[in-house]
C-alpha cells in the first residue's frame, strides 16, 4: 500500500508559539483518514502545510511523494480541499463560485460531465446557486466549497471540519459523497471534532494534540487499548463495594454497585477471559460497550477539562440520581 | 423614550470618531477657503475678473457655486459652499444606511427588534442622531465663519445651509435602505442621488442668466430641482434668505416620513427592490485567475474611467477660461508656468489636469491591488491558492488588471482632452500634448502599482493603508509642491510630477527612464519574493 500523506517531526512555529511540534502523520492511499482534535490543536496548521499555503518551520512533509510548498501547483491538480471556514466572493453567485473553482482545477466550460455532476450535487446538497455570495449563510457557504470539491474529482480529499453549519439531512448527502469517492478509490483526510461523523466514516484515526499525534491507528485498534464497561443488575449481596457481587471475577477495575446495577471495566483484549465467571452466575441485563471514540478522546484531553468541570459533573450527576 | 435613548447612546458612542472626522473636516475645508481666497484673490479686482471669467465660460460652475458678488465673503461661499453641502451630505447618507440597513444586514437590528425598542425605535434614534451631527455641522461651520471676521447672520446661514442639504440626504440614506436589500447597493443609491443632484444644481446655474456687470447669476430652473440648488440660492452674506432652506427641510421631512411609513409595513431583511438573481453559471471569462480579478475590479475600474474621461475633457476645453483668469492673476500664471516649464497657458492646463488624471490612474491601480489583501484576508485566496494556481501567477493576475485599470484611465482622459478640443475648437497641437501626458502618467501610474504590491508581498497588513497614503503623499507633493515653493528634489519625489510633459519645442521625456525603472525593478521583486511568501490570514 502506498503512502499519500507523510509528515515527519513537523514543526510550525508563529512567534513563540509552537502550532506545530514534531507531529507525525501518515494517510495510505484509499484511506479515509480521521483527524481529530479540539480546536487549537494544530489541525488547520497541519492542512496548511499539506497545501503550501504555509512552510514548515522544520521537519519534512511529502504528499504523493512530492513537496507540498515547492511542488504546490503539480499537487493541487490531484488534489480537492474544503476549508473549515469557506468565504465565498460577495458579488459573485454561488453557482459562478463553484464554476469558478472547479475550473481552475480543470473542468473545462463546456464540459457536460462536470455540468451533469455540479447539477447532481446541486440537488443532492438543496443549494440555491442563483443567490450572491453576501447572502449566504455558513452552512450554504460550505455547500458551495463541498460541491465545488465534489464536482470535480481527485485523487486526495483535504476536508478541514467539512460540515460545521451543515444541519444532519445535509451531513447524510456529505457522508453519501465520502462513500462514493472512497469507492472510486480516493484517499480522504478528514479533519473533525465531531467524534460520530470520524467513528462512521474513518477507516483510521489519529488524535492530535498540542501539535503532535498522540494516538493513530484503526478504531478497532484504538479500543484496544482501552477498557471496556461490563455493567449487570446486581440481585445478590448488593451493598456499595460490591465484594460479593465482583467475586471470582479476575483482571477488572473501578468495579462499584450504584442503583442496583453492578459495574466494572475490563482491559479490551481480556473480555472473553471474564465470560465464564459472569454465566456461571445467571447474571440479567448484561451489557459489554466498547469504548466509545469519545471516550477514547476524552482519554487524552480530560485532564483538560479540570477539576471544576469534573466536579460539576458529579454534582449534576448526583442530582439527576435523586 | 428609554429605548430610544439607549439605541441613541449606542450610535453616538459607534460614531464618535467617524462624526468627529466628518465634521472637523468640513471645518477645515470652510478654514482653508477662508483662507485660500485672502490669499490667492485678495483684492475685489481679483476677484470681479474671476467672476467675469466664470460668467464667460459656466463651464466651470459644474465644479463651483452660485456667483453673488465679489465681496470677500460671498465669493469664498461662491468656492465653497457646495462642497460643504457634499460634505454634510456624504456624512448624512452613510450615517442613516449604517444604522439601518446595514445592522439589519449583519443581524444586529434582529436581536434590537426582539427586544421592547421593536420597529420604529431604532429608525427614531438613528433620525436623531443624524440630525445632531448635522446640526453639530451647522454650528461648527457657522463659527469658522465668524470666527474669521465674517459677518454673523451669514456665518450662522452658512452653516445652516451646509446642513440643510446633510438633512434632505438623511432622508435619502433612511428610503434607500427601506428600498434597497444591502448595505452596499442602499449607499450606492444615496451616492448616485447625490452626484445626480450636484451636476443637476451646477448644469442649472451654468445655464443661468448673468447680471449685466456679470458679478452675479440667476439660477435657471433646473437648479431648483436640486437641494444644492436650494442651499446656494440662500446666498449667505449676499442674501441670507432663509426660505430656500425650508424647502430642504420640507423634503427631508417628507423623506424621513416616507422612510418609517415603509418601515411600518415591511418584514424584518425584507426589502422593496429586491436583489437581482445571480447567473446559475459563471461566464466562460470566469475560469482564471486573471478573469476573477477582472470581475472583482471592473466597476470601479469603470468608475475611475469615467473620472478620466471627465478630466481630460476639462483639461482641454477650461483652456480658454484659465488663459483669461491666469493671464491677471500672478498667482495662478506663476503655478502654471512651473508645471508646464515655460510652455504656453493652455499648456500648462494640460499638464495640471493630468496631473490628476495620473493620481486617477494609481487610484485604480491602488485598489487593485488592495483588493489582492482583501482577498487574502477574506479567506477567498486560500480557496484559490489550494487549486493548481501558483502564488506568482495569482499576484501577477492583480498587476496586470492593476495595469489595465490605469491604462484604461490614462486612455479614456486622453479620449476626453480629444474631444474637449473638438468640442471648444480649440488648438488642435493640445491632443497631442494629452496624449503625451496620458502616456505619461501611465508610467507614474505604474509606480503606486508595484510600490502597493511590493508593500502587500512585504507587510501584508500594512497594503490598504500604505497604499492609499503614498498615492496622497504624490498628489500633495505633485500638485502643490510647485505652489508652496518646495525644492525641485522633493517635488520630484512625485512620480506624477515627473512624467513627460510636450514643451513648445518637443517632448521632455523627464523622469521617464527613472518611472520606468522603478516599474520594472519594483515588479520583478515584488514577483520574486511572493514565490518565497506564505498565505499571511486574518485581520
Amino acid at each position: 500500500m502506498t503512502t499519500v500523506i507523510r509528515t515527519s517531526d513537523l514543526v510550525k512555529r508563529y512567534g513563540r508559539t509552537r502550532a506545530l511540534d514534531g507531529l507525525d502523520l501518515q494517510v495510505d492511499a484509499g484511506q479515509v483518514h480521521g483527524f481529530l482534535g479540539p480546536n487549537g490543536a494544530g489541525k488547520s496548521t497541519t492542512i496548511r502545510i499539506l497545501l503550501g499555503l504555509a512552510r514548515a518551520s522544520s521537519g519534512v512533509a511529502s504528499v504523493f511523494d512530492a513537496h507540498p510548498w515547492r511542488d504546490a501547483v503539480a499537487l493541487h491538480r490531484r488534489i480537492a480541499y474544503v476549508p473549515g471556514d469557506v468565504s465565498v466572493w460577495p458579488n459573485l453567485s454561488g453557482g459562478e463560485a463553484i464554476d469558478f473553482l472547479a475550473r481552475l482545477r480543470g473542468a473545462a466550460h463546456r464540459d457536460a460531465g462536470y455540468r451533469a455532476e455540479k447539477a447532481r450535487l446541486v440537488d443532492a446538497f438543496q443549494f440555491d446557486p442563483r443567490k450572491k455570495g453576501r447572502a449566504y449563510s455558513k452552512g450554504n457557504r460550505q455547500k458551495v466549497a463541498l460541491i465545488a470539491a465534489f464536482a470535480v474529482p481527485a485523487e486526495l480529499y483535504i476536508l478541514d471540519e467539512p460540515t460545521s453549519g451543515l444541519d444532519p439531512l445535509m451531513e447524510l448527502v456529505f457522508r453519501r459523497e465520502i462513500a462514493r469517492v472512497r469507492a472510486a478509490g480516493a484517499t480522504v483526510l478528514l479533519s473533525s471534532h465531531i467524534l460520530s461523523e470520524v467513528e462512521q466514516l474513518c477507516d483510521r484515526v489519529s488524535i492530535i494534540r498540542a501539535g503532535r499525534v498522540v494516538e493513530s491507528g484503526t478504531l478497532p485498534e484504538l479500543r484496544h487499548l482501552t477498557r471496556t464497561e461490563v455493567s449487570f443488575d446486581a440481585t445478590d449481596g448488593a451493598d456499595a463495594s460490591g465484594g460479593a457481587v465482583f467475586a471470582g471475577i479476575t483482571d477488572i477495575h473501578d468495579a462499584a454497585v450504584t442503583d442496583g446495577r453492578a459495574r466494572f471495566t475490563v482491559d479490551s483484549d481480556r473480555v472473553a477471559g471474564i465470560l465464564p465467571a459472569l454465566a456461571g452466575r445467571h447474571v440479567t441485563g448484561l451489557r459489554i460497550e466498547p469504548p466509545s471514540l469519545e471516550e477514547l478522546f476524552l482519554r487524552h484531553y480530560g485532564d483538560e477539562i479540570g477539576a471544576d468541570a469534573a466536579s460539576a459533573d458529579e454534582a449534576s450527576a448526583a442530582g439527576a440520581r435523586r | 423614550m428609554s429605548t430610544v435613548g439607549a439605541l441613541l447612546g449606542q450610535r453616538l458612542r459607534r460614531d464618535r470618531w467617524q462624526l468627529v472626522l466628518w465634521v472637523g473636516g468640513t471645518a477645515l475645508l470652510a478654514i482653508a477657503a477662508i483662507g485660500g481666497v485672502a490669499q490667492s484673490y485678495g483684492t475685489e479686482a481679483d476677484r470681479r475678473e474671476v467672476l467675469a471669467a466664470v460668467a464667460a465660460n459656466p463651464v466651470i460652475m459644474l465644479f463651483r457655486g452660485l456667483p453673488s458678488g465679489a465681496e470677500l465673503d460671498a465669493f469664498t461661499l461662491f468656492l465653497i459652499l457646495p462642497f460643504l453641502a457634499m460634505m454634510a451630505a456624504f456624512m448624512s447618507s452613510f450615517l442613516a444606511v449604517r444604522h439601518t440597513r446595514m445592522d439589519e444586514e449583519l443581524g444586529r437590528a434582529e436581536l434590537v427588534a426582539a427586544t421592547p425598542a421593536g420597529r420604529t425605535a431604532p429608525l427614531t434614534a438613528t433620525v436623531l442622531h443624524g440630525f445632531g451631527a448635522n446640526l453639530a455641522l451647522a454650528v461648527l461651520v457657522a463659527a469658522c465663519f465668524a470666527g474669521a471676521g465674517y459677518a454673523p447672520l451669514g456665518s450662522i446661514v452658512s452653516g445652516l445651509a451646509a446642513a440643510a442639504v446633510g438633512l434632505v440626504f438623511l432622508g435619502v440614506g433612511l428610503v434607500a435602505a427601506q428600498l434597497m436589500r444591502t448595505s452596499r447597493g442602499a449607499n450606492s443609491l444615496g451616492v448616485w442621488v447625490l452626484l445626480v443632484s450636484f451636476v443637476v444644481c451646477g448644469l442649472g446655474n451654468a445655464l443661468g442668466t448673468p447680471s449685466a456687470d456679470l458679478q452675479r447669476i440667476e439660477s435657471s430652473w433646473l437648479t431648483w430641482l436640486s437641494p444644492f440648488g436650494w442651499a446656494e440660492n440662500a446666498r449667505p452674506f449676499a442674501d441670507d434668505a432663509w426660505w430656500p432652506l425650508v424647502l430642504c427641510g420640507i423634503v427631508a421631512v417628507a423623506l424621513t416620513g416616507l422612510a418609517f411609513g415603509l418601515q411600518r409595513v415591511r418584514d424584518l431583511d425584507g426589502s422593496f427592490i429586491a436583489e437581482r438573481a445571480g447567473r446559475l453559471d459563471a461566464p466562460a471569462s470566469l475560469g482564471s485567475p486573471l478573469g476573477l480579478v477582472w470581475r472583482l475590479a471592473r466597476g470601479s475600474v469603470v468608475g475611475w474611467a469615467i473620472g478620466g474621461l471627465l478630466t481630460g475633457a476639462l483639461a482641454t476645453s477650461l483652456g480658454a477660461v484659465i488663459d483669461e483668469i491666469g493671464t491677471k492673476i500672478p498667482a495662478v500664471e506663476e503655478l502654471f508656468a512651473a508645471l508646464s516649464k515655460g510652455g504656453s497657458l493652455e499648456q500648462g492646463m494640460v499638464v495640471i489636469f493630468f496631473t490628476i488624471v495620473g493620481v486617477l490612474a494609481a487610484c485604480a491601480a491602488v485598489q487593485t491591488v488592495t483588493r489582492a489583501r482583501q482577498e487574502e484576508a477574506h479567506g477567498t485566496a486560500e480557496q484559490v491558492l489550494a487549486a493548481p494556481v501558483g502564488r506568482v501567477r495569482w499576484l501577477w493576475a492583480f498587476l496586470l488588471v492593476g495595469l489595465g485599470a490605469a491604462f484604461a484611465v490614462c486612455a479614456a482622459a486622453v479620449l476626453g482632452a480629444w474631444l474637449g478640443v473638438q468640442a471648444k475648437g480649440a488648438d488642435a497641437s493640445l491632443s497631442w500634448d494629452a496624449l503625451v501626458a496620458g502616456a505619461g502618467q501611465l508610467a507614474a501610474a505604474a509606480v503606486f502599482l508595484v510600490l502597493t504590491a511590493l508593500v502587500f508581498v512585504l507587510a501584508p497588513r500594512l497594503t490598504i493603508a500604505l497604499g492609499w497614503v503614498l498615492v496622497l503623499v504624490a498628489l500633495l507633493l505633485g500638485m502643490f509642491g510647485p505652489l508652496f515653493g518646495l525644492p525641485d528634489w522633493v517635488t520630484n519625489l512625485s512620480p506624477v510630477a515627473v512624467t513627460p510633459v510636450a514643451t513648445a519645442d518637443g517632448v521632455d521625456v523627464k523622469g521617464l527612464w527613472w518611472l520606468l525603472g522603478a516599474v520594472a525593478a519594483g515588479g520583478v521583486l515584488a514577483l520574486g519574493l511572493m514565490r518565497r511568501r506564505e498565505l499571511a490570514a486574518g485581520d
